[in-house]
């Protein structure tokens, strides 16, 4: 489990966060929400273990972070970043052989690269250049280079956690499902998942536990249809709209086409 | 197909086959290793010619069989002298001064996520070059006791400290949360390097006749004054740089990524980088001390091989160990040929090829380096 305890975070003398406490427990995706600016991203980093709070602190698997080395993390959990610029022409299999640590054997390599690639549909991308690739595709060999990092979800009993910064941000909507359903997947195998979601339906759809936040504090916590509410939505996004319900499934779903501004 | 026929075809498939296969599936490590063999062939080549070349006939032959001892030959005693103490030191000078300027440039290319990143232009050497001056100027009065510590290291620890001061000094200015900003880190590399010069010139205006010459000597940029003592005082400085490095390849490919993203993958970003500044400092002062400031080699070499094998720093690092080795060499022999029995200072034919292609790197990546 990473359990987020009362961290409060400044950032170049400003406060950002405000003591925000929740848990993402293993098998479950927890989604972070909120409006622009409202600390989402500084929650995520502060989970990697990028940022230290200022106060509160947070614990993967009953560790405190701050005990723990890079490398140590790096078994623990991979993160996702929102976009990544690179300066050196690297091909995408040079980049998505970065997330292999030492030590594994060369032959364990070649498949789980392989497979990663396949997850996040880019099988027969390995000799093409990153520098060249679309920007959701960038994003998609990012995703592979940490599933290589983090390849199975469950390590000698020990859970595993993906912290993913907007995963589908620049994806087109048949990958924006792709790669939901591998974070699903992911949940399923025993993992945990943390991500940054801005699309409320997609979150709807696929998350087990939502965050909401505002101003750096957490405003609702909860199930998708308890927390993705009309109330939860004007008062947070200051959007007065209509939250519906999907007939099968009951999973709530927003229309922008239903708000008043 | 099969697994097993793709296994067996690579097998049988002759090695340029295999690597072209497994180029064009993104992988480069096939050609990079074939490239360093390559080099390596290379650089004893190009070392071996230098011995030769000169403007005195001393041939290497003759030295080989003396060295090996067949009695019958006896290396006269000028041949002796041309070669062992001259040719001999100035091309293992070039060799280090090449593979730690090539190598330097490749490391602070990575670490500031940067291709124009390079010691001598952003102002390291420039800094390296006053640290030097510095105990040149100043060592028979006010630094006296440093050269009666140091011995014939004190010049190259001057240079040293020099390097290290600029180079912590351009990363504190140019990087902020962890973002190396171009345009700001070579403003800020001429900047230091204006100031830098400019308390140089102080100190070659309070300079006396002796040191002055000493001075013009060594701020050409060369390799003719390459002797044993030389080779002593640097090569130990430049060899111990350049072997941490190897260790750093794996991070700095990490790095590549971003600094947040290299410790998300588990690596300890801030000694990282606090070893890559030593060591960049450490091989371009030694260098510097030894040989003035040969420009561009830093620049050219890490380049043109990122061009072949792709920036895995892995196989980067010792490629340009061994190229930038050679090719100071190669500008070293033709600095002594081209007026002979006159002689160029190599840092204008380094200048000549490396300022030219500085130009084309530039036009050709602006749209991408945020320029």
């Amino acid at each position: 489990m990473i359990s987020v305890s009362d961290i409060s975070v400044r950032l170049s003398g400003r406060q950002v966060l405000h003591g925000l406490s929740f848990d993402a427990i293993p098998g479950a995706l927890t989604a972070i929400v909120g409006p622009n600016g409202s600390g989402k991203t500084t929650t995520l980093k502060a989970v990697s273990g990028e940022i230290s709070p200022s106060a509160g602190r947070v614990t993967i698997n009953g560790r405190d972070l701050a005990s723990l080395k890079p490398w140590e993390l790096a078994l623990k959990r991979g993160v996702l970043p929102q976009s990544t610029v690179i300066s050196f022409p690297f091909t995408v299999r040079e980049i998505v052989r970065l997330g292999l640590s030492a030590g594994v054997d060369a032959t364990s390599h070649d498949r789980i690269a392989g497979q990663a690639l396949e997850a996040v549909d880019l099988a027969g991308f390995s000799g093409r250049f990153y520098h060249e690739l679309s920007g959701g595709e960038q994003q998609r060999v990012q995703l592979a280079r940490v599933l290589c990092q983090i390849a199975a979800p469950v390590v000698d009993g020990e859970p595993r956690y993906l912290l993913l910064d907007e995963p589908v941000s620049s994806l087109d909507i048949r990958h924006q499902l792709t790669i939901m359903g591998l974070a699903r997947q992911f949940c399923a195998g025993g993992g945990g998942v943390i991500a940054v979601m801005h699309d409320l339906n997609l979150t709807a759809m696929f998350a087990d536990e939502i965050v909401m936040m505002k101003a750096g504090r957490i405003r609702a916590r909860g199930a998708p249809k308890d927390v993705l509410t009309d109330a939860t939505m004007e008062a947070v996004f200051g959007c007065r709209m209509r939250v519906n319900v999907a007939p099968a499934g009951g999973v709530p779903f927003v229309l922008p086409q239903s708000a008043a501004m | 197909m099969p697994r097993s026929d793709a296994m067996d075809g690579a097998v049988r498939a002759p090695v340029f086959a295999r690597i072209a296969g497994e180029w064009r599936n993104g992988n480069r490590a096939g050609l990079a290793r074939l490239l360093l063999g390559a080099l390596a062939v290379l650089a004893a080549a190009t070392f071996a010619s230098s011995i030769m070349t000169g403007a005195a006939d001393a041939s290497l032959a003759n030295v080989f069989r003396w060295l090996i001892g067949e009695a019958d030959q006896t290396l006269s005693a000028r041949d002796r002298i041309i070669i062992l103490d001259i040719r001999l030191p100035r091309a293992v000078l070039g060799m280090l001064v090449g593979a730690a300027l090539a190598v330097s440039g490749a490391v602070m290319q990575g670490l500031f996520r940067n291709p124009l990143a390079d010691p001598g232009l952003v102002g390291v050497s420039s800094g390296a070059s006053l640290g030097a001056v510095l105990l040149i100027v100043l060592g028979s009065t006010v630094l006296g006791p440093v050269f009666a510590l140091f011995g014939f290291y004190a010049v190259p620890a001057g240079a040293f400290l020099g390097g290290l001061a600029t180079t912590l000094l351009l990363y504190r200015v140019a990087t902020r949360g962890g973002q190396t900003s171009v345009a700001t880190m070579l403003l800020a590399g001429i900047a230091l390097g204006a100031l830098a010069g400019a308390v140089t010139g102080v100190l070659v205006f309070i300079a006396d006749d002796r040191e002055l010459r000493d001075l013009t000597f060594w701020g050409l940029g060369s390799l003719a004054g390459a002797n044993w003592t030389k080779i002593a005082a640097a090569g130990p400085i430049i060899f111990l740089a350049l072997a941490v490095l190897p260790f750093l390849a794996r991070g700095l490919n990490a790095v590549t990524l971003g600094e947040a993203a290299a410790f998300h993958m588990g690596i300890p970003v801030q000694r990282l980088k606090n070893i890559a500044i030593f060591s960049v400092a450490g091989a371009t002062g030694a260098s510097v001390a030894v040989s003035g400031g040969i420009g561009f080699v830093g620049i050219v070499v890490p380049h043109l091989l990122r061009l072949v094998i792709g920036p895995d720093h892995r196989y980067l690092l010792p490629a340009s160990a061994l190229l930038g080795g050679t090719m100071l060499i190669f500008a070293d022999m033709l600095a002594r040929t081209i007026v002979s029995p006159a002689e160029l200072p190599i840092g204008i034919i380094t200048a000549f090829v490396g300022a030219p292609f500085f130009l084309w790197v530039l036009l050709r990546g602006r749209s991408n380096m945020g320029l």
